[in-house]
Protein backbone atom coordinates (compact mmCIF):
# COMPACT_ATOMS: atom_id res chain seq x y z
CA UNK A 1 0.00 0.00 0.00
CA UNK A 2 1.72 3.47 -0.75
CA UNK A 3 1.32 6.00 1.59
CA UNK A 4 2.90 9.34 1.75
CA UNK A 5 4.98 10.03 5.09
CA UNK A 6 6.74 13.01 5.31
CA UNK A 7 9.28 11.82 8.72
CA UNK A 8 10.56 15.31 8.79
CA UNK A 9 7.26 16.87 9.36
CA UNK A 10 6.63 18.25 12.70
CA UNK A 11 3.14 15.58 12.62
CA UNK A 12 4.67 12.62 14.04
CA UNK A 13 4.48 9.67 11.46
CA UNK A 14 1.20 7.77 13.52
CA UNK A 15 -0.64 10.93 12.44
CA UNK A 16 0.04 11.29 8.80
CA UNK A 17 -0.80 7.32 8.25
CA UNK A 18 -3.96 7.67 10.41
CA UNK A 19 -5.39 10.64 8.76
CA UNK A 20 -4.44 9.01 4.53
CA UNK A 21 -6.63 5.10 5.60
CA UNK A 22 -9.02 7.09 7.52
CA UNK A 23 -9.29 9.01 4.24
CA UNK A 24 -9.29 6.04 2.27
CA UNK A 25 -11.67 4.61 4.06
CA UNK A 26 -14.22 6.91 4.47
CA UNK A 27 -14.10 7.70 0.57
CA UNK A 28 -14.49 3.98 -0.40
CA UNK A 29 -10.70 3.60 -1.73
CA UNK A 30 -10.66 0.47 0.66
CA UNK A 31 -13.86 -0.52 0.66
CA UNK A 32 -15.93 -2.81 3.91
CA UNK A 33 -14.55 -6.09 3.84
CA UNK A 34 -10.74 -5.03 2.31
CA UNK A 35 -7.88 -6.33 3.82
CA UNK A 36 -5.23 -4.17 5.10
CA UNK A 37 -1.79 -5.14 4.91
CA UNK A 38 -0.31 -6.85 8.17
CA UNK A 39 2.19 -4.46 10.33
CA UNK A 40 5.21 -5.89 9.36
CA UNK A 41 4.77 -5.90 5.72
CA UNK A 42 3.27 -2.53 5.89
CA UNK A 43 6.37 -1.04 8.31
CA UNK A 44 8.87 -2.76 5.92
CA UNK A 45 7.09 -1.30 2.63
CA UNK A 46 7.23 2.34 4.04
CA UNK A 47 10.36 2.01 5.86
CA UNK A 48 9.05 2.77 9.34
CA UNK A 49 8.98 1.48 13.27
CA UNK A 50 6.93 -1.84 12.83
CA UNK A 51 5.28 -0.23 16.43
CA UNK A 52 4.27 2.78 14.58
CA UNK A 53 2.33 1.03 12.04
CA UNK A 54 0.40 -1.35 15.16
CA UNK A 55 -0.54 1.71 16.81
CA UNK A 56 -2.77 2.95 13.89
CA UNK A 57 -3.85 0.32 13.36
CA UNK A 58 -5.11 -0.12 16.94
CA UNK A 59 -6.32 3.55 16.67
CA UNK A 60 -8.42 2.86 13.13
CA UNK A 61 -9.62 -0.36 15.39
CA UNK A 62 -10.59 2.30 18.03
CA UNK A 63 -12.55 4.44 15.81
CA UNK A 64 -14.57 1.27 14.64
CA UNK A 65 -12.85 1.53 10.87
CA UNK A 66 -11.18 -1.72 11.04
CA UNK A 67 -11.21 -5.03 12.92
CA UNK A 68 -8.85 -7.36 13.67
CA UNK A 69 -10.02 -11.13 13.25
CA UNK A 70 -8.38 -13.75 14.47
CA UNK A 71 -5.72 -15.19 12.55
CA UNK A 72 -6.91 -13.53 9.26
CA UNK A 73 -5.59 -10.05 9.97
CA UNK A 74 -6.31 -6.54 9.32
CA UNK A 75 -9.94 -5.92 7.72
CA UNK A 76 -11.68 -2.99 6.79
CA UNK A 77 -14.83 -3.07 9.10
CA UNK A 78 -18.21 -4.11 7.30
CA UNK A 79 -21.75 -2.63 8.30
CA UNK A 80 -20.00 0.17 10.33
CA UNK A 81 -22.67 1.92 12.59
CA UNK A 82 -22.64 5.79 11.82
CA UNK A 83 -21.04 7.71 13.82
CA UNK A 84 -22.91 9.67 16.91
CA UNK A 85 -23.49 13.50 15.88
CA UNK A 86 -21.22 14.12 19.88
CA UNK A 87 -19.03 11.69 17.94
CA UNK A 88 -18.45 13.22 14.51
CA UNK A 89 -18.14 16.96 16.73
CA UNK A 90 -15.39 15.82 18.06
CA UNK A 91 -13.17 14.17 15.43
CA UNK A 92 -13.78 17.44 12.88
CA UNK A 93 -13.69 20.10 15.76
CA UNK A 94 -9.62 20.47 15.69
CA UNK A 95 -9.91 21.03 12.05
CA UNK A 96 -12.83 23.62 12.53
CA UNK A 97 -10.90 25.42 15.40
CA UNK A 98 -7.91 25.79 12.58
CA UNK A 99 -9.82 27.18 9.84
CA UNK A 100 -11.82 29.48 12.16
CA UNK A 101 -8.58 30.75 13.20
CA UNK A 102 -6.86 30.90 9.65
CA UNK A 103 -10.07 32.95 8.47
CA UNK A 104 -10.10 35.65 11.19
CA UNK A 105 -6.54 36.20 10.55
CA UNK A 106 -7.11 37.08 7.09
CA UNK A 107 -10.13 38.66 8.03
CA UNK A 108 -12.75 36.88 6.09
CA UNK A 109 -16.32 37.45 7.21
CA UNK A 110 -17.90 34.49 8.49
CA UNK A 111 -20.87 34.00 5.76
CA UNK A 112 -17.99 34.05 3.46
CA UNK A 113 -16.07 31.26 5.15
CA UNK A 114 -19.49 29.77 5.20
CA UNK A 115 -19.78 30.20 1.35
CA UNK A 116 -16.56 28.83 0.73
CA UNK A 117 -17.61 25.49 2.52
CA UNK A 118 -20.77 25.18 0.54
CA UNK A 119 -18.49 25.16 -2.82
CA UNK A 120 -16.05 22.93 -1.53
CA UNK A 121 -18.89 20.43 -0.23
CA UNK A 122 -20.36 20.93 -4.11
CA UNK A 123 -16.95 20.47 -5.32
CA UNK A 124 -16.19 16.99 -3.19
CA UNK A 125 -20.25 15.55 -3.79
CA UNK A 126 -19.86 16.38 -7.38
CA UNK B 1 21.67 -17.35 26.97
CA UNK B 2 20.39 -14.38 28.80
CA UNK B 3 20.24 -14.70 32.18
CA UNK B 4 17.50 -11.63 33.12
CA UNK B 5 15.04 -10.06 31.33
CA UNK B 6 15.14 -6.67 33.19
CA UNK B 7 12.58 -3.84 32.16
CA UNK B 8 15.41 -1.68 31.23
CA UNK B 9 18.03 -2.13 28.48
CA UNK B 10 20.00 0.42 29.98
CA UNK B 11 19.88 1.76 33.44
CA UNK B 12 22.32 4.36 34.19
CA UNK B 13 21.73 6.34 37.64
CA UNK B 14 23.48 10.15 38.92
CA UNK B 15 26.48 9.15 35.84
CA UNK B 16 29.21 11.59 36.13
CA UNK B 17 32.94 11.60 34.49
CA UNK B 18 35.54 14.29 33.84
CA UNK B 19 38.54 13.81 31.30
CA UNK B 20 41.32 16.51 32.78
CA UNK B 21 39.03 18.38 34.90
CA UNK B 22 36.14 19.15 32.06
CA UNK B 23 33.17 17.20 32.69
CA UNK B 24 32.03 15.02 29.93
CA UNK B 25 28.70 13.63 31.82
CA UNK B 26 27.43 15.09 35.35
CA UNK B 27 24.44 13.54 36.79
CA UNK B 28 23.51 11.65 33.78
CA UNK B 29 20.07 9.56 34.02
CA UNK B 30 18.65 7.47 31.38
CA UNK B 31 16.57 4.26 30.96
CA UNK B 32 16.01 2.67 27.94
CA UNK B 33 13.34 0.23 27.83
CA UNK B 34 13.75 -3.07 26.07
CA UNK B 35 13.14 -3.53 22.34
CA UNK B 36 13.15 0.03 21.83
CA UNK B 37 14.81 1.47 18.74
CA UNK B 38 16.40 4.76 21.18
CA UNK B 39 17.76 7.31 19.28
CA UNK B 40 20.48 9.40 21.26
CA UNK B 41 20.70 12.89 19.99
CA UNK B 42 23.76 15.65 21.34
CA UNK B 43 25.77 18.04 19.95
CA UNK B 44 29.42 17.35 19.77
CA UNK B 45 31.02 17.57 22.98
CA UNK B 46 27.82 17.08 24.73
CA UNK B 47 28.89 13.92 26.41
CA UNK B 48 27.12 11.49 23.79
CA UNK B 49 30.19 9.24 22.97
CA UNK B 50 31.27 9.23 26.83
CA UNK B 51 28.05 7.40 28.00
CA UNK B 52 28.34 5.54 24.71
CA UNK B 53 31.74 4.35 26.32
CA UNK B 54 30.80 3.65 29.50
CA UNK B 55 27.53 2.18 28.51
CA UNK B 56 29.66 -0.62 26.67
CA UNK B 57 32.11 -0.68 29.92
CA UNK B 58 34.78 1.04 27.61
CA UNK B 59 35.19 3.65 30.19
CA UNK B 60 34.67 4.09 33.70
CA UNK B 61 32.50 6.39 35.49
CA UNK B 62 33.60 8.66 38.44
CA UNK B 63 30.61 8.68 39.98
CA UNK B 64 26.93 6.69 39.85
CA UNK B 65 25.90 2.90 38.51
CA UNK B 66 25.21 1.81 35.19
CA UNK B 67 23.26 -1.23 34.61
CA UNK B 68 22.93 -2.80 31.13
CA UNK B 69 20.97 -5.98 30.57
CA UNK B 70 20.88 -5.37 34.36
CA UNK B 71 25.14 -6.15 34.93
CA UNK B 72 27.48 -3.42 35.61
CA UNK B 73 29.29 -3.11 32.50
CA UNK B 74 32.74 -3.11 33.73
CA UNK B 75 32.02 -6.39 35.40
CA UNK B 76 31.52 -8.04 32.17
CA UNK B 77 31.98 -11.53 31.45
CA UNK B 78 32.87 -13.16 28.43
CA UNK B 79 29.05 -14.26 27.59
CA UNK B 80 27.60 -11.16 28.83
CA UNK B 81 29.54 -9.00 26.44
CA UNK B 82 28.39 -11.74 23.39
CA UNK B 83 24.94 -10.05 24.07
CA UNK B 84 26.11 -6.96 23.38
CA UNK B 85 27.38 -4.96 19.88
CA UNK B 86 28.78 -1.87 19.86
CA UNK B 87 29.82 -0.13 16.61
CA UNK B 88 31.98 2.67 17.89
CA UNK B 89 31.94 6.12 16.11
CA UNK B 90 35.60 5.41 14.77
CA UNK B 91 36.01 1.91 14.04
CA UNK B 92 39.27 0.17 13.98
CA UNK B 93 39.44 -3.01 10.70
CA UNK B 94 42.52 -4.71 10.38
CA UNK B 95 43.17 -2.78 6.96
CA UNK B 96 45.40 -5.68 5.23
CA UNK B 97 42.64 -8.68 6.02
CA UNK B 98 40.51 -9.59 3.27
CA UNK B 99 36.96 -9.84 3.77
CA UNK B 100 35.99 -12.94 4.25
CA UNK B 101 39.06 -14.01 6.64
CA UNK B 102 37.93 -11.33 9.00
CA UNK B 103 34.72 -12.76 9.23
CA UNK B 104 35.60 -16.37 9.61
CA UNK B 105 38.04 -15.07 12.52
CA UNK B 106 35.33 -13.19 14.09
CA UNK B 107 32.88 -16.17 13.83
CA UNK B 108 34.46 -18.22 16.56
CA UNK B 109 34.26 -15.81 19.17
CA UNK B 110 30.55 -15.62 19.23
CA UNK B 111 27.98 -18.90 20.19
CA UNK B 112 25.37 -16.95 18.53
CA UNK B 113 27.28 -16.00 14.94
CA UNK B 114 25.05 -15.65 12.43
CA UNK B 115 26.36 -17.07 9.23
CA UNK B 116 23.51 -16.71 7.31
CA UNK B 117 23.31 -13.18 7.81
CA UNK B 118 26.82 -12.48 7.09
CA UNK B 119 25.87 -13.85 3.82
CA UNK B 120 22.67 -11.99 3.13
CA UNK B 121 24.29 -8.81 4.24
CA UNK B 122 27.55 -8.74 2.05
CA UNK B 123 25.79 -9.69 -0.71
CA UNK B 124 22.75 -7.08 -0.15
CA UNK B 125 26.03 -4.31 0.01
CA UNK B 126 27.77 -5.57 -2.70
CA UNK B 127 30.76 -6.17 -0.97
CA UNK B 128 33.35 -8.14 -2.33
CA UNK B 129 34.40 -10.84 0.09
CA UNK B 130 38.11 -10.79 -1.53
CA UNK B 131 39.61 -7.85 -1.44
CA UNK B 132 41.71 -6.53 1.49
CA UNK B 133 39.42 -4.01 3.43
CA UNK B 134 41.97 -1.46 3.32
CA UNK B 135 41.06 -1.59 -0.37
CA UNK B 136 37.42 -0.86 0.37
CA UNK B 137 35.89 2.57 0.84
CA UNK B 138 35.07 3.92 4.17
CA UNK B 139 31.57 3.48 3.09
CA UNK B 140 31.69 -0.21 3.06
CA UNK B 141 34.23 -0.17 5.85
CA UNK B 142 31.21 0.87 8.25
CA UNK B 143 29.08 -1.88 6.53
CA UNK B 144 31.40 -4.49 7.75
CA UNK B 145 31.72 -3.06 11.04
CA UNK B 146 28.22 -2.88 10.92
CA UNK B 147 27.33 -6.70 10.14
CA UNK B 148 30.10 -7.70 12.48
CA UNK B 149 28.13 -5.81 15.33
CA UNK B 150 24.37 -7.70 14.06
CA UNK B 151 26.39 -10.91 13.24
CA UNK B 152 26.75 -11.64 16.73
CA UNK B 153 23.01 -11.55 17.33
CA UNK B 154 23.25 -8.95 20.25
CA UNK B 155 20.47 -8.68 22.79
CA UNK B 156 21.32 -4.99 22.96
CA UNK B 157 23.37 -2.93 20.33
CA UNK B 158 25.36 0.01 20.63
CA UNK B 159 25.78 2.20 17.14
CA UNK B 160 27.89 5.72 17.27
CA UNK B 161 27.20 7.67 14.73
CA UNK B 162 26.62 4.53 12.42
CA UNK B 163 25.73 5.59 9.11
CA UNK B 164 27.99 9.27 9.02
CA UNK B 165 29.53 7.84 6.26
CA UNK B 166 27.31 6.02 4.38
CA UNK B 167 25.73 7.62 1.10
CA UNK B 168 22.39 7.94 0.96
CA UNK B 169 21.16 5.07 -1.25
CA UNK B 170 23.27 2.64 1.72
CA UNK B 171 21.61 4.58 4.42
CA UNK B 172 18.15 3.93 3.57
CA UNK B 173 19.50 -0.08 2.96
CA UNK B 174 21.28 0.40 7.09
CA UNK B 175 18.12 1.82 8.32
CA UNK B 176 15.90 -1.23 6.62
CA UNK B 177 17.80 -4.06 8.18
CA UNK B 178 17.62 -1.64 11.56
CA UNK B 179 14.16 -1.68 11.17
CA UNK B 180 14.41 -5.48 9.59
CA UNK B 181 15.75 -6.60 13.27
CA UNK B 182 13.23 -5.48 15.15
CA UNK B 183 10.27 -7.70 13.18
CA UNK B 184 11.81 -11.04 14.77
CA UNK B 185 11.95 -10.64 18.24
CA UNK B 186 15.46 -8.30 17.54
CA UNK B 187 17.74 -6.52 20.14
CA UNK B 188 17.34 -3.31 21.45
CA UNK B 189 18.58 -0.45 19.02
CA UNK B 190 20.56 2.42 21.36
CA UNK B 191 22.13 5.05 18.12
CA UNK B 192 23.71 7.99 18.26
CA UNK B 193 23.14 10.01 15.01
CA UNK B 194 23.31 13.73 13.84
CA UNK B 195 21.34 12.61 10.65
CA UNK B 196 17.99 13.51 12.35
CA UNK B 197 16.02 12.65 9.59
CA UNK B 198 16.96 9.08 9.59
CA UNK B 199 16.22 8.83 13.39
CA UNK B 200 12.70 10.64 12.54
CA UNK B 201 12.50 7.70 10.37
CA UNK B 202 13.18 4.49 12.86
CA UNK B 203 13.77 5.41 16.21
CA UNK B 204 10.30 5.13 18.53
CA UNK B 205 12.36 6.87 21.84
CA UNK B 206 14.04 9.99 22.00
CA UNK B 207 17.02 10.64 24.07
CA UNK B 208 18.42 14.38 24.07
CA UNK B 209 21.70 15.26 25.92
CA UNK B 210 23.21 18.51 26.57
CA UNK B 211 25.75 19.56 28.72
CA UNK B 212 26.45 16.54 30.20
CA UNK B 213 22.96 15.50 30.95
CA UNK B 214 19.74 14.45 29.66
CA UNK B 215 17.26 16.98 28.67
CA UNK B 216 14.07 14.58 27.21
CA UNK B 217 13.66 10.77 27.35
CA UNK B 218 10.43 9.98 25.62
CA UNK B 219 8.81 8.31 22.88
CA UNK B 220 9.14 10.19 19.50
CA UNK B 221 5.26 10.73 19.06
CA UNK B 222 5.01 11.96 22.44
CA UNK B 223 7.76 14.64 21.50
CA UNK B 224 6.56 15.54 18.40
CA UNK B 225 2.99 15.72 19.48
CA UNK B 226 3.69 18.12 22.56
CA UNK B 227 7.00 20.10 22.14
CA UNK B 228 5.49 22.91 20.10
CA UNK B 229 6.24 26.55 19.25
CA UNK B 230 4.09 29.58 20.12
CA UNK B 231 4.12 32.85 18.20
CA UNK B 232 2.61 35.54 20.13
CA UNK B 233 1.77 38.84 18.82
CA UNK B 234 0.05 41.76 18.55
CA UNK B 235 0.39 42.49 22.23
CA UNK B 236 -1.33 45.15 24.04
CA UNK B 237 1.31 44.81 26.86
CA UNK B 238 4.82 43.60 26.27
CA UNK B 239 5.78 41.70 29.15
CA UNK B 240 9.38 42.48 28.51
CA UNK B 241 10.66 39.30 29.38
CA UNK B 242 9.55 35.69 29.01
CA UNK B 243 9.28 33.30 31.63
CA UNK B 244 6.90 30.45 30.97
CA UNK B 245 6.37 26.71 32.99
CA UNK B 246 7.83 24.38 30.61
CA UNK B 247 8.97 26.71 28.16
CA UNK B 248 12.49 25.66 26.49
CA UNK B 249 13.35 28.66 24.26
CA UNK B 250 11.71 32.17 23.58
CA UNK B 251 13.06 34.04 21.24
CA UNK B 252 12.06 37.94 20.34
CA UNK B 253 11.57 39.85 17.05
CA UNK B 254 10.31 43.72 17.24
CA UNK B 255 6.59 43.01 18.83
CA UNK B 256 6.77 39.01 18.56
CA UNK B 257 7.51 36.33 20.64
CA UNK B 258 8.32 32.89 19.80
CA UNK B 259 8.47 30.43 22.68
CA UNK B 260 8.71 26.68 22.09
CA UNK B 261 7.59 24.84 25.10
CA UNK B 262 5.80 22.10 26.13
CA UNK B 263 2.51 22.14 25.46
CA UNK B 264 0.32 19.28 26.79
CA UNK B 265 -3.11 21.42 26.25
CA UNK B 266 -3.47 24.21 23.98
CA UNK B 267 -5.83 25.68 26.65
CA UNK B 268 -3.14 26.01 28.94
CA UNK B 269 -2.01 29.60 26.80
CA UNK B 270 -4.99 31.42 27.16
CA UNK B 271 -4.58 32.46 30.43
CA UNK B 272 -1.02 33.92 29.51
CA UNK B 273 -1.81 35.33 26.29
CA UNK B 274 -5.54 37.11 27.66
CA UNK B 275 -2.86 38.65 30.57
CA UNK B 276 -0.74 40.53 27.91
CA UNK B 277 -3.48 41.13 26.14
CA UNK B 278 -1.76 39.07 22.83
CA UNK B 279 -2.44 36.55 20.25
CA UNK B 280 -1.09 33.41 19.56
CA UNK B 281 -0.68 30.88 17.18
CA UNK B 282 0.80 26.80 17.30
CA UNK B 283 3.02 25.34 15.12
CA UNK B 284 4.40 21.45 14.94
CA UNK B 285 7.85 21.59 15.10
CA UNK B 286 10.03 18.49 13.56
CA UNK B 287 12.71 16.85 15.21
CA UNK B 288 15.34 19.26 13.96
CA UNK B 289 13.26 22.07 14.84
CA UNK B 290 12.95 20.53 19.03
CA UNK B 291 16.57 19.21 18.92
CA UNK B 292 18.10 23.13 18.23
CA UNK B 293 15.66 24.71 20.48
CA UNK B 294 16.25 22.39 23.41
CA UNK B 295 19.85 22.15 22.89
CA UNK B 296 20.69 25.91 22.65
CA UNK B 297 18.09 26.80 25.38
Amino acid sequence: MFLYLNPQSGLPIYRQMFQQLRERISSGQLAADAQLPGVRELSTELHINPLTAAKVYQMLEREGLVEFRRGQGTFVTAGRKPLSAAEQQKLIQPAVDQVVSEAIHLGIEESNLQRFIHQAYAHKLS
Amino acid sequence: MPTSFPEFAIEADGVSRSFDGTAALSNFTLRVPRGTIYGFLGRNGAGKTTALKIIAGLVKPDRGTVRVLGTDPFEFTTEDRQRVGYLSEKQILPVGMKVGRLFAFCAPFYPAWDHALVDRLVASFRIDRCKRIGALSQGAQRQIAFILALAQRPELLLLDEPASTLDVVARREFLDEILGLLRQDGPTVFLSSHILSDIERVADHIGIVADGTLKISEPLDRLKDTVKRVRFYDFNRDPGSFAMPGAFRAQRSGREWLVTLRLEDPAQLDAPARSWGARHEIQDLNLEDIFVDISRQ
